[in-house]
């Protein structure tokens, strides 16, 4: 079978659409994510009276469900059960943020609790009130250690993405079926959506490795 | 108001199991106390306590002037009257030597970038790390670093320093240079604590020897007379140990 790379160059446009879309939905889903991780995670950390029952409770909904049955949750089941109608475009990016934000639940909780308590002995014994300590000690150290495992996240969430052709949001996956069923070339079609995702996944990669080097990991 | 720290009755327990009981202990400007006892002893225990770091769980603490539980009293205000070295230096990995020093003038004592950095500097220099200032601590050895963690304690101007058996965690041939630094620290008349099984600093530097066992106080007084003529078989046994 030979490879047809007129069917690449044809279906080119669509897939850079459907790329875009993509990016979109994980920007704002890695954002959302980091914003409700951070608090969650601080809430958990410091085991906040009554919030960190509701945190865990929230943790163990996201990671005991796949995100296929969230995102038909999100989109199919919401408007049924409290009259919320979202985009597909919503749906995806809000699914995304609640599952991505559970995971970096765990991550900002586990860098905070991995900090020394010594180190924050320290910070106490110099005088430095509780809020100081963790604004110049334990926070900037915590961060540099969710570093890793948010690049790991965030390659996790971009390729979840995928899953929300079930809701037939026309990312990047979506296109690859759709064209597939244009072209009948699945060869063609797949390997390009694969190198799409490679592309994306690397970028992120990088710019995770370059802010990791940029900030020595301690 | 002679005195810089007084507890009465003090007692520290965690759950059930008491850890200090009843100490009474005045400690007055200039003198260098140290404090030695079996592990669990209550020793580094009775440090924390002292600055707060550790709760009370009855008892009275004062540290200069300052009463724990008077009205307006913070924890934060005993500790800036106190400066405390630990056993694993803790010194802030992110930052530079200079800066672990910077940071308590800046944020306790509200100085400038460039007062704390002058401060900083003449006590790296007093600690004889003027060459180093700019490494971070995973640059520098461990003699160095509590070298810095000394800096950095006595940077907030406290009344007194609490040393948490500050060599413990060093080489024997990096002992020595901290040593050094803190009998500097007692010859310029700084009011010290310190929980050591240094005994050979104890017997030169102390003014004032303390035993601590299970939790309790059971000799307080002059070094050389405890040294010398040990008043229970309990710290007789406990020097035999500590010289073998």
């Amino acid at each position: 079978m030979d490879f047809r790379w007129d069917v690449v160059w044809n279906a080119l446009p669509q897939m850079v659409d459907g790329a875009q879309l993509t990016a979109q939905i994980t920007l704002l889903g890695i954002g959302g994510g980091l914003l409700i991780g951070t608090l969650c995670g601080l809430i958990t950390a410091f085991r906040v009276p009554v919030l960190h029952w509701l945190v865990f409770v929230y943790v163990s909904v996201i990671r005991g469900t796949p995100i296929v049955v969230q995102a038909m949750f999100i989109y199919f089941a919401l408007p049924l059960a409290m009259d919320i109608t979202l985009s597909g475009f919503a749906a995806a990016s809000l699914c995304l943020a609640l599952n991505a934000g559970a995971y970096i639940t765990e991550i900002v909780r586990g860098a905070v609790q991995s900090i020394d308590k010594g180190l924050q002995d320290a910070g106490l014994a110099l005088g430095l009130s509780y809020p100081q300590v963790l604004l110049s000690i334990v926070g900037p150290l915590a961060f540099r250690r969710t570093i890793p495992p948010l690049g790991n996240q965030f390659i996790i969430s971009l390729k979840d993405s995928a899953l929300f052709l079930v809701i037939g949001v026309a990312e990047l996956a979506q296109r690859g079926e759709q064209l597939t069923a244009q072209t009948g070339r699945a060869l063609e079609i797949w390997t390009a959506v694969a190198v799409f995702y490679l592309i994306m996944t690397f970028i992120l990669a990088m710019i995770m490795r370059l802010i990791e080097r940029r900030m020595r990991i301690l | 108001m002679s005195r810089l720290i007084a507890c009465r009755n003090l007692s520290k327990r965690f759950g059930t199991t008491e850890v200090l009981r009843d100490i009474n202990l005045e400690v007055h400007p200039g003198e260098v106390v140290v404090i030695v006892g079996p592990s669990g002893s209550g020793k580094s225990t009775l440090l924390r306590c002292l600055n707060v770091l550790e709760p009370i769980s009855d008892g009275e603490l004062e540290v200069g002037g300052k009463r724990l539980g008077d009205r307006g009293t913070r924890k934060r205000d005993i500790r800036r009257e106190t400066g405390m070295v630990f056993q694993q230096f803790n010194l802030f990995p992110h930052m530079t030597a200079r800066d672990n020093v910077m940071l308590g003038p800046r944020k306790v004592r509200g100085q400038s970038r460039r007062e704390a950095g002058e401060l900083a500097d003449r006590l790296l220099n007093r600690v004889g790390l003027a060459d180093r200032s700019h490494h971070y601590p995973s640059e520098l050895s461990g003699g160095q670093q509590q070298r810095v963690a000394i800096a950095r304690a006595l940077a907030v101007n406290p009344r007194v320093m609490l040393f948490d058996e500050p060599t413990s965690a060093l080489d024997p041939e990096l002992r020595g240079e901290v040593l050094q630094v803190m009998q500097g620290l007692a010859a310029d008349g700084m009011t010290m604590l310190i929980v050591t099984h240094e005994m050979r600093f104890a017997a030169d530097v102390a003014s004032r020897l303390i035993f601590m066992d299970e939790g309790r106080i059971l000799h307080d007084g002059n070094p050389k007379t405890l040294f010398q003529d040990p008043p229970s078989d309990r710290f007789r046994d406990f020097l035999r140990h500590v010289q073998s």
